[in-house]
């Protein structure tokens, strides 16, 4: 009687021969393929961060004529974070272990909208902070909204005018 | 006598050696999957300079090509000339360091008409905001009015 079911026997040497695929030109055109691709791939992707300069630096950059309009700056210490509006201090973080960032930009976002603020915003940094917190507050500004950044150096005091 | 080695497969009947591709089909296939997914067909305009770890940044913006100026850990490099030890402009009294302006200066006169005063700074991430802001100064002075940091994207 014929099984409906398929035989678990092992296939014969034979048919095991003829199902063997050849894969040596799929090899070769592995070998041409990847060359080139190694040659093209791009592994760290580089960007480019643009900011103003402050009035005094940069030819032609400098409006005396204009009424000095306060704007939102965010000051950089060893110790604090601050974001002043013009002489008035908003807000102001302690810097503990590491910086608040993730609450900075809470409180930035915050900002934005009380204020309605659209204008430039400037982060000022102290001299010895490393310039990857410099960057990241500039980010921290750009996901808040404010596509205007400018870079400027901030004085010891946090409350103090640039 | 019986062998208690297992038995060896017989060699094919026409002589040929047949090696076994398939384990080596499967590696060039996850190479060539990786390989396909960071191809790109613009390629990188700009490299980094090889002895700085750029900041990370979330800037989706592309690089320009433009005058560049880089800020080692060890020195300040603009056209693979050392201009500064990254030391001694750390203890530069003046904003304005001579040395790097008089070069940036010419390198501003010579590139007139090839850009709008547009400055890329390649800056190692742990640099003081202070060398920084030496270097930016003097090349604004210099002649160079719009800045750009370049930066590693955040994936």
């Amino acid at each position: 009687m014929l099984s409906l079911f398929r035989s678990n026997r092992p296939p014969s040497e034979a048919a095991a021969e003829a199902s063997d695929l050849d894969v040596t030109p799929v090899m070769n055109l592995f070998i041409i393929l990847i060359p080139f691709l190694v040659s093209m791939a791009v592994f760290t992707h580089l960007s480019i961060v643009e900011f103003s300069l402050p009035p005094d630096l940069g030819a032609g950059k400098n409006d005396s004529s204009a009424k000095p309009v306060p704007k939102l700056t965010v000051r950089i210490g060893r110790d604090f974070l601050a974001v002043v509006l013009g002489e008035r201090m908003l807000d102001s973080l302690a810097v503990t272990t590491e910086f608040p960032f993730d609450t900075l930009l809470l409180r930035l976002k915050y900002r934005v909208q009380e204020l309605s603020y659209s204008d430039e915003v400037i982060v000022a940094s102290r001299d010895n902070i490393p310039f990857k917190h410099v960057v990241r507050v500039m980010d921290l500004c750009r996901e808040a909204g404010l596509k205007k950044v400018g870079l400027s150096s901030a004085t010891a005091d946090p409350g103090a005018g640039l | 006598m019986k062998s208690i080695l297992p038995p060896q497969a017989a060699p094919p009947s026409d002589g040929t050696f047949k090696p076994q591709l398939t384990s080596l089909v499967d590696v060039m296939t996850i190479l060539l999957v990786f390989l396909i997914k960071s191809f790109s067909t613009e390629g990188s305009l700009i490299t980094a300079a090889s002895d700085l770890v750029l900041p990370v940044s979330n800037s989706q913006e592309s690089p320009r090509v433009r005058s560049s100026i880089e800020i080692t850990r060890k020195s300040v490099i603009t056209d693979g000339h050392v201009l500064i030890s990254t030391d001694s402009l750390r203890m530069a009294d003046s904003l304005l360091v001579p040395g790097v302006y008089e070069w940036m200066k010419a390198a501003r006169e010579r590139n007139n008409d090839q850009s709008s005063g547009e400055l890329v700074i390649q800056c190692d991430r742990e640099i003081e905001f202070a060398v920084v802001k030496k270097v930016m100064y003097t090349c604004s002075k210099a002649g160079f009015s719009d800045f750009l940091v370049l930066v590693t994207r955040e994936e």
